[in-house]
């Protein structure tokens, strides 16, 4: 859920795109939850590019490399999701 | 919100499309392990039946606004949909932009602010609310029936693609995939079901955008893509929206724009994503009114993407691939299917550990369309069909226990459906047709009694009952007589099936809204005290001059239709 804003300074902006949630429940937000996965599937994924980098698979434009350049997104994107809404990160 | 039939490919391919690395199933076994471990976590805060049943309502606009979204985004719609931009060409777009948009904004400008103040559980309740008992029971009963029958579908539609694509038994991925879903959503009932559609969101784009990405690379562009077609297709036109609609000769859907104007965009899309309780349920989840009305706008915005990652895919597989796709009814030994075209671009482009990304996509958006569906049928269940039949004064706790033995007695009969459906093998038709039955008339009633305060609760049941009806009735009669029927009600004699569907809903409304009308005229309204919070000339609606514009939802939702527009042009 939408729990926090982008950190210490929770300007308009960011208090308009990711809203504090209720009181109701303190629940960890689904962002981090969102921001694990991408990163783990980051990782993965641009090992494997790594891996197969001088034996691509037999893909159309696998000369392109997608896994590495394609991971190492999936992995900066999980990172900024994990800091940004870990848990027990203050929102004011 | 339509899909076309998947069933083919039980049949279709010999041997299966793709062989999966360790990497690839790696990044399935984690996707299973986090939304199992995501369920038992949300178990703690689904105490109460608004908790359970609604998330708390206390969902930000944007998780709102993507599980909104996402709850449409199932991998049936996704892969038929695709083989449908194949078979279409852009054309099929028109079922995420003008089919989608208008709605959506409509939704969260007009109608939201009644659901979300008559404080509903439901799309029946608002019904019981404004009407009465009847045309709130005919709504749940049928809304229940569908669900149950869709998740089914769903269910044996991942279990023949998995069978297909990566050679998995049919049995081991129905009951893996149930055992799941049920027992996350039974666990954190309707916050588990949201989770899980907002990280199948992420899934879905991270899965599928490389295919747009590496083709558009391949083709060398847009002009290069229309180039491939028209040498592989001479004489045929896939890449416009509007231009073939000037006849139904002209176009491979037999479709005259008035059928997309009217049928489809004027009443199936409004009665979909403003009826249908599967997707407003997400929506009566949000924290507060204004987050309720922007909701359904900010998923408007990815709405409009979504044709990247599903439209497109479809229509650059007439540019690259080197076989022609072939209708699903008529295949033959080592042909594909219009629906295979979006695991067959996922295996031209994506190697080992891309290829889980995409599988698990596909595998995240079958097991969320299951858990919306039986997260949806529970609430009604519950709400709509044991409250006030069953069992009326039970205390909060009573339903929630209701509402988890219902998640697990629905997956059950999902997977008796799934079952069956194996045995009839066009069954897809028929669960469109059941769509069309109930949700086109629906919309009819509802916006009618939100709009029209003059309205009666007898009014209410006969208009809705009559629409259903009418719509039964034009369905057999083209199927049963196409030669004569179709060319009477869809206006053309060779209207394919999704032509069809959208005359039938435009008709099936217009029956409801003139019954209604006549019954109203007849009899007596109700009380106007009794209708404050449920019709629009009634209800004091909350003014938003003192929020700055960037914070009002009517600006959202005019910048929406503005794209909108903008998009027809580009692809007119």
């Amino acid at each position: 859920m939408g729990h926090g804003g982008a950190g210490d300074s929770c300007d308009s902006a960011n208090h308009f795109l990711v809203d504090e949630m209720s009181e109701k429940h303190h629940i960890i937000p689904v962002w981090f939850f969102v921001g694990v996965l991408l990163l783990i599937y980051g990782v993965i994924i641009f090992a494997t590019g790594l891996a197969e980098w001088s034996h691509p698979p037999d893909t159309v434009l696998a000369d392109l490399h997608a896994p590495v350049w394609w991971g190492g997104l999936l992995m900066v994107l999980g990172g900024i999701y994990c800091a940004l809404f870990r848990p027990g990160k203050s929102t004011n | 919100m339509q899909m076309t039939p998947l069933f083919a490919f039980a049949v279709s391919t010999p041997e299966r499309l793709v062989r999966l690395s360790r990497a690839d199933l790696a990044i399935i076994a984690i996707y299973f392990a986090l939304v199992l471990a995501i369920g038992f976590y949300l178990k703690r805060f689904a105490k109460t039946g608004e908790d359970f049943f609604l998330a708390g309502r206390e969902m930000t606009a944007w998780v709102a606004g993507l599980a909104f979204v996402s709850a449409n985004l199932g991998s049936l719609e996704l892969l038929g949909w695709a083989g449908s931009a194949y078979q279409y060409g852009i054309m099929a777009a028109h079922w995420y932009w003008i089919g989608a948009i208008p709605a959506m904004v409509f939704l969260g400008l007009v109608m939201m602010p009644f659901y979300y103040i008559s404080k509903t559980h439901s799309v029946p309740g608002y019904l019981k609310l404004r009407y009465g008992p009847e045309a709130s029971t005919l709504s749940a009963i049928t809304f229940a029936v569908m669900t149950v029958l869709m998740s089914g579908v769903n269910m044996f539609a991942m279990a023949v693609v998995m069978k297909v694509v990566l050679g998995w038994n049919i049995n081991f991925s129905i009951w893996v995939s149930s055992l799941t879903v049920g027992i996350y959503v039974a666990a954190g009932g309707l916050f588990s079901a949201i989770f899980n559609e907002v990280l199948q969101f992420f899934l879905i784009w991270f899965g599928a955008l490389l295919i747009p990405i590496l083709g558009f690379s391949e083709t060398g562009g847009w002009s290069g893509m229309v180039a491939r077609i028209h040498q592989n297709f001479p004489g045929q036109d896939f890449t416009h929206m509007w231009q073939p609609m000037s006849s139904p000769n002209n176009n491979p859907m037999g479709m005259y724009w008035v059928g997309i104007v009217f049928g489809l965009a004027l009443v199936q899309s409004m009665g979909y994503w403003t009826t249908d309780f599967l997707v407003v349920q997400r929506v009566l989840s949000a924290k507060d009114i204004r987050s309720a009305k922007m909701a359904p706008i900010i998923g408007s915005f990815f709405k409009m993407a979504v044709p990247l990652i599903v439209i497109f895919p479809g229509v650059l597989g007439r540019a690259v691939l080197p076989m022609h796709l072939m209708p699903a009814s008529n295949l033959q030994a080592g042909q594909y299917s219009y629906n295979e075209v979006l695991p067959l671009m996922l295996a031209r482009y994506c190697g080992p550990a891309l290829l889980g990304l995409g599988i698990t996509a596909l595998i995240a958006g079958f097991m969320a369309g299951m858990a919306g569906n039986v997260s949806a049928f529970a609430t009604v269940w519950t709400y709509d069909i044991y409250r006030p039949y069953v069992n009326k004064s039970a205390p909060d706790q009573h339903y929630v226990s209701m509402g988890r033995w219902c998640t697990l007695i629905g997956l059950v009969i999902s997977i008796g459906t799934a079952y069956i459906v194996m045995r009839f093998a066009s069954i897809m038709d028929y669960v469109q047709a059941l769509f069309s039955f109930f949700i086109a008339p629906l919309f009819g009633t509802v916006i009618l009694g939100m709009l029209w305060k003059r309205v009666s609760r007898a009014a209410g049941f006969w208009g809705l009952l009559a629409g259903t009806l009418s719509s039964i009735t034009m369905f057999c009669l083209m199927k049963f007589d196409p030669e004569h029927w179709v060319r009477v009600f869809a206006l053309s004699p060779i209207a394919q099936p999704l032509a069809q569907d959208m005359y039938q809903s435009l008709w099936s409304c217009v029956v409801c809204v003139v019954v209604t009308v006549l019954v109203t005229l007849v009899t007596k309204p109700r009380a106007e005290s009794e209708l404050v919070g449920l019709v629009y000339s009634l209800t004091p609606l909350a003014r938003e001059e003192h929020a700055s514009w960037w914070h009002r939802p009517v600006v959202w939702g005019t910048a929406a239709l503005v794209i909108l527009v903008i998009l027809q042009i580009i692809f007119w």
